[in-house]
């Protein structure tokens, strides 16, 4: 069987040409000043081979500050205006998503590439008609799915493809969110933020990141969903924050392999983890602690197979650590290190017409799941048919 | 007149709405954004036995404002944000400003309108100042925010915002500038005092003099110089007389709440740690953040003192004495334990 994730793009960072190879630096834009875009800024500031030279945002002052703080040349507050003046190779769109399907036909049509955050849209019709819209226009898409190109997560790709955890039986992914934290308590003391104006509320903002662990196994179609949601919270705010539901569950199958997703928004520490179970091992990737670890079958007889097991998973701790220090000394150990591997991959393929570092089928396959969950966890919001948007 | 009070229901919002009623201004409307922090301001109300109006305004959505001001002789910006992202920090202290400006400019043709913002003294230029030179409200404003903590970049732009639309539309404005408010309800340390890293406290005030404003003093400059007529186009530095130096601070800290270990950080070695962290953030492009770097080092610690006589000039007292307030705060922060994570 064929998995997309069997057959990793990686790019070893000792192996990255250096700045130089790259011939002209991509010119790079980012439309929408929020939260996320410090992390694409801060990203693109050392990042070989391409300058962030404008900034935008309808609120002249969110633009201002990202351009000031990152010495970004120019800022503007009309999109149109920017990508007719700076003829960008690449805008980064990092608005709230009801804005990324004009904003991204916007920008192919101006002769630029689009690299989005999540999600991709509101609805999977809607992107469906935006990755046609950028294949029109002969221009190349990304998302930021950045977690899976995280170090932990290459080297689990890297091991999948190699066969050490054998055929995959079944997945789980979780994933948390803090309400208590800065940006939950953001949506959560604002009912007018847009989190709440979405079909599927807190879940469509994060639940991208479950899925697109999930989806990359299910390479021949969309599996069954049966989605829960429910609310832990008890207190009360009497207005539209009371209608957010925080709690997601989500079973997924399709022929042999079966998944489950988790997004939990009480439980402490907030967790972020990829579980496989494989006919040969059980692996854990953990976006935390940034660790791969298996679950091996036990070697040792009778109360000793019992002894030994946790000092081997200790051993493998130790090793991932070491990796770690490694990476932190060689200064490949950026927070959003991710972003980094992501960012090289998908300009490299603008630059070669190469691969892409995420297909289309496999954004287009997570919008139909989370079409799909919305359907079921907000029935009364949407509509159960809402989910007919085929692959591109 | 009316008196509206943006951001009523915080820290120092409370204290500028008792203030105000023990200056007799009655006639007041309390802004909040969460209508759950308008509690304690009904409390107030009744302890007080007043009645005075709140309303629940987002001051990011410039439409709910205009109705917020209407009537309003005089209004007190309190409201901004202390923490979190950096967009949502400029969002809830600049935008929210410029928004609350947008809406004072349209009433000032038919309803003029006196404005007084709370800024701070993480607007000035505090290193083009000799090291612990005594500044008063002369001093030109930041040329570099970027360069400094977060917080001051927002109120630097804030203050910026507030004198460009009062040089466009001239209503009248009062700006004050307050140190470290401190009391109790607030905060145990300001960075001035030091950092908490890896699990140890960073002592990095030494024996500078901390420039603190206890709520109730900082509330009662607010009140006066936003009642006195010769404060119009003024700017008011807000600080305490008989202040501790941080070491003084941190030995109380210690015996009167918590013991503390804490590792003392002398000047120098504070500077050199902090162009290393400078050399070290370029050279690992971005692995750590440069939480330290020389410019943001001289600003915060370098010692600098701060004179509030312009401020007692139009007839503000210290309404607490610093002893006081501090003992104040410790008895608060002794039955209030921070909870362990």
């Amino acid at each position: 069987m064929c998995y997309n994730w069997a057959c990793p793009v990686s790019i070893s960072p000792s192996l990255r040409p250096a700045a130089a190879d790259f011939g002209p630096a991509l010119r790079v834009g980012i439309v929408g000043c929020g939260k996320i875009a410090d992390a694409h800024a801060e990203v693109l500031t050392f990042l070989p081979g391409a300058t962030l030279v404008a900034v935008c945002d309808r609120e002249v002052l969110l633009a201002e500050q990202l351009a000031k703080r990152f010495a970004v040349p120019r800022y503007y507050t009309d999109a149109a205006e920017m990508l007719a003046a700076e003829k960008l190779d690449v805008v980064h769109i990092t608005t709230p998503p009801a804005a990324h399907l004009p904003l991204t036909k916007q920008c192919v049509e101006a002769g630029a590439n689009v690299f989005l955050e999540k999600p991709l849209t509101l609805t999977a019709p809607e992107s469906v008609e935006l990755i046609r819209a950028v294949e029109a226009a002969g221009k190349r898409l990304a998302m930021n799915y950045w977690p899976n190109f995280e170090p932990q997560m290459m080297e689990f790709k890297q091991r999948l493809a190699a066969g050490e955890f054998g055929e995959p039986v079944h997945i789980e992914a979780s994933i948390g969110y803090d309400l208590g934290g800065a940006y939950g308590q953001a949506l959560m003391s604002d009912p007018n933020h847009w989190v709440h104006r979405m079909p599927g509320k807190l879940f469509q903002n994060i639940m991208d990141h479950m899925f697109n662990r999930i989806v990359p196994f299910f390479p021949d179609g969309d599996p069954e969903v049966q989605a829960f949601g429910f609310k832990y919270r008890t207190e009360i705010r009497n207005d539209s924050t009371d209608a957010l539901l925080d709690q997601l569950r989500v079973v997924l199958r399709s022929g042999r392999l079966s998944a489950y997703a988790t997004l939990a928004s009480q439980a402490q520490p907030v967790g972020n983890t990829l579980k496989l179970y494989g006919t040969r091992a059980t692996v854990e990737v953990d976006f935390n602690l940034r660790t791969v670890v298996t679950t091996g079958s036990q070697r040792y007889p009778s109360s000793l197979g019992r002894l030994f097991p946790p000092f081997q998973q200790a051993m493998q701790y130790l090793r991932q650590g070491r990796k770690n220090v490694r990476a932190f000394r060689q200064h490949r150990f950026h927070f959003f290190a991710g972003m980094t591997e992501l960012l090289t991959q998908y300009y490299a393929a603008i630059r070669s017409g190469g691969p892409l570092p995420i297909s289309y089928a496999e954004m287009l396959s997570t919008a139909r799941i989370m079409d799909e969950v919305n359907a079921q966890v907000y029935p009364q919001n949407n509509t159960p048919n809402a989910t007919d948007g085929g692959a591109a | 007149m009316k008196i509206l009070i943006t951001g009523a229901g915080g820290f120092l919002g409370k204290r500028i709405v008792e203030r105000l009623l023990a200056h007799g201004q009655t006639d007041l409307r309390c802004m909040v954004r969460d209508v759950a922090k308008a509690q304690g301001l009904r409390d107030l109300a009744a302890r007080h036995n007043v009645e005075f109006e709140i309303v629940s305004v987002n001051m990011r959505n410039a439409a709910e404002i205009p109705a917020a001001i209407s009537g309003c002789g005089l209004i007190i910006h309190a409201a901004a944000a202390l923490k979190g992202s950096p967009a949502e920090m400029f969002m809830d202290s600049c935008v929210a400003s410029r928004n609350l400006l947008d809406a004072v400019a349209a009433m000032q043709a038919t309803s003029p309108v006196r404005v007084v913002q709370i800024s701070s003294f993480g607007a000035i230029d505090v290193n083009s100042q000799p090291r612990g030179a005594l500044l008063d409200e002369r001093v030109p404003m930041e040329p570099h925010p970027e360069k400094r903590d977060l917080y001051s970049y927002t109120k630097l732009r804030q203050e910026q915002i507030f004198w460009e639309y009062q040089q466009r539309f001239r209503f009248e404005l009062v700006v004050l500038r307050p140190g470290v408010i401190y009391g109790p309800g607030g905060g145990r340390f300001s960075n001035r005092v030091g950092l908490e890293l890896f699990g140890r406290f960073m002592h990095l005030g030494g024996s500078n003099l901390l420039p603190l404003t206890f709520v109730d003093n900082c509330a009662e400059a607010i009140v006066v110089a936003a009642l006195s007529p010769q404060a119009a186009g003024q700017i008011y530095n807000v600080v305490d007389d008989d202040l501790p130096t941080s070491r003084e601070y941190l030995q109380r800290f210690s015996q009167q709440v918590q013991p503390m270990r804490a590792v003392p950080v002398p000047f120098f070695v504070l500077m050199a740690v902090s162009r290393a962290v400078e050399r070290y953030y370029q050279r690992s492009k971005g692995q750590l953040p440069a939480i330290f770097t020389p410019y943001k080092t001289m600003a915060m610690w370098g010692g600098n003192r701060f004179t509030n006589a312009k401020l007692k000039a139009i007839g503000w007292k210290q309404l607490i004495p610093t002893n006081e307030g501090i003992a104040r705060s410790f008895a608060w922060f002794r039955e209030n334990p921070v909870a362990k994570k």
